[in-house]
């Protein structure tokens, strides 16, 4: 079983083609009938080549004759509704690949625009950006803004209702408690932070820090 | 880890049990199949016809060079024509097709550069946020952190909004760095902050256009 990429053009040298053939053949008739057997449905395929005077099919002569009468019954419209060649099949193809690699970029592009967002917070400069990239970190720089203002409105709103809550409970032990415990851990941390800011502020140029504006 | 497909792993064969399941797997497989097929027809220039019937009896079929020519040929038992016009029909449709593989090729060949492009830049984004706790999600901050990194954030969009009236304003002529579409909206990004003067000529440009494959420093 090869694991290289093999070229999607005509195979030019003969012997390998043929054994690519029955390789793949065989490959697909187990693939029809894999299809057929998990998903309960009707299907036949017949393959000509001249490797053989007679067509192979599947999965008998009868089986295809079977099918066969089964698609011819149905009127002109249905059948063509979802029949493909080479052409349309792999136009279909292009087309879905496609739009998978323009959603990639996409993509791409914000996680660049947010990896420079991030150096750019610690010092490096705006010097190298022409305007299109000014632009999309402008509008990174809002999104981010834009969250962090949505999560505060969750955070006033949680403590109101906390509060709210608390008031409404009286002074039990429970709701007390655990209003205070949110308290001291957040000043605990406004500790922490402060320890910090002070740090990176006395740092200069320090590329860990965060960098402030003027 | 939750496999999210069933990929890799051993299948039974007999009918799905799971009604939902049996039409994902129909939808994949007949697609599949059908990818197959084209592939060996290109490879190895044979002449194929399948048909399926989906599980709400729909058919779906796929021939090389066509269904109609493949059964007729089965039926009758007739060897190809053999005539001058055929020939060249036949010739033209291979070259549509070669053509069409080419296509195929760049724009998956394409795709895969930019998956590793994507893994590569997650990975960085990993590796920053153990090390910085302002790359973290924002879900993931606390309140005094979100205050710290909104206060810089604010203060880097000031020096955005400035540098960009800078090149504005020293640009002169057009602007070099127009990508590929010209049809696009301009993305407006903040007249409040005292942003562009509207009055000069704005570039016109699509957010999902933009600087593909470039790199940002």
């Amino acid at each position: 079983m090869t694991r290289k990429k093999v070229k999607l053009a005509y195979i030019t040298n003969d012997s390998a083609r043929k054994a690519t053939f029955k390789k793949r053949k065989k490959g697909l008739m187990k693939k029809v009938s894999e299809l057929s057997t998990l998903c309960g449905i009707e299907a036949c395929a017949i393959i000509c080549s001249p490797y053989d005077a007679q067509p192979e099919v599947w999965p008998s002569p009868l089986g295809v004759q079977r099918v066969l009468s089964q698609f011819q019954k149905l009127p002109e419209m249905e059948q063509s509704k979802k029949m493909m060649n080479q052409e349309s099949f792999l136009r279909q193809r292009i087309t879905k690949a496609s739009d998978n690699l323009k959603k990639q970029r996409k993509d791409n592009r914000e996680k660049e625009v947010t990896q420079a967002m991030f150096q750019c917070l610690t010092g490096k400069s705006l010097q190298n950006l022409n305007l299109m990239d000014l632009n999309d970190l402008g509008w990174m720089i809002d999104q981010n803004l834009k969250e962090i203002n949505k999560r505060f409105g969750t955070f006033q709103t949680a403590t109101t209702s906390q509060m709210a809550a608390a008031s409404m409970a009286g002074p039990s032990g429970e709701h007390a408690s655990q209003r205070a415990e949110v308290q001291t851990f957040e000043v605990k941390n406004d500790n922490m932070q402060r320890q910090q800011w002070i740090v990176d502020f006395l740092t200069p140029q320090e590329p860990s820090g965060i960098w402030w504006p003027g | 880890m939750v496999r999210k497909s069933r990929g890799r792993q051993k299948v039974e064969m007999v009918k799905m049990s799971k009604e939902s399941n049996l039409q994902v797997t129909f939808s994949k497989r007949r697609s599949g199949l059908f990818k197959k097929a084209s592939e060996l027809s290109t490879l190895c220039g044979a002449e194929i016809a399948i048909i399926v019937f989906s599980p709400g009896n729909k058919v779906f079929s796929f021939g090389h060079p066509g269904v109609e020519a493949v059964i007729d040929r089965y039926i009758t038992r007739n060897p190809p024509q053999n005539s001058g016009t055929m020939h060249l029909i036949e010739a033209h449709r291979n070259a549509t097709v070669r053509e069409l593989n080419m296509q195929l090729t760049q724009v998956v060949n394409q795709s895969e550069i930019e998956k590793k492009r994507g893994e590569e830049l997650s990975q960085m984004r990993k590796a920053g946020q153990s090390q910085c706790w302002w790359e973290a999600p924002i879900e993931e901050l606390t309140l005094p952190q979100m205050e710290q990194l909104k206060v810089s954030l604010e203060g880097l969009k000031k020096n955005v909004t400035k540098q960009a009236q800078k090149l504005l304003i020293g640009n002169s002529g057009p602007p070099q760095f127009f990508a590929s579409s010209s049809s696009g909206v301009f993305f407006p990004y903040d007249r409040k902050a005292g942003g562009f003067n509207p009055n000069m000529v704005l570039p016109q440009y699509d957010y999902n256009n933009l600087g593909y494959g470039r790199g940002f420093f």
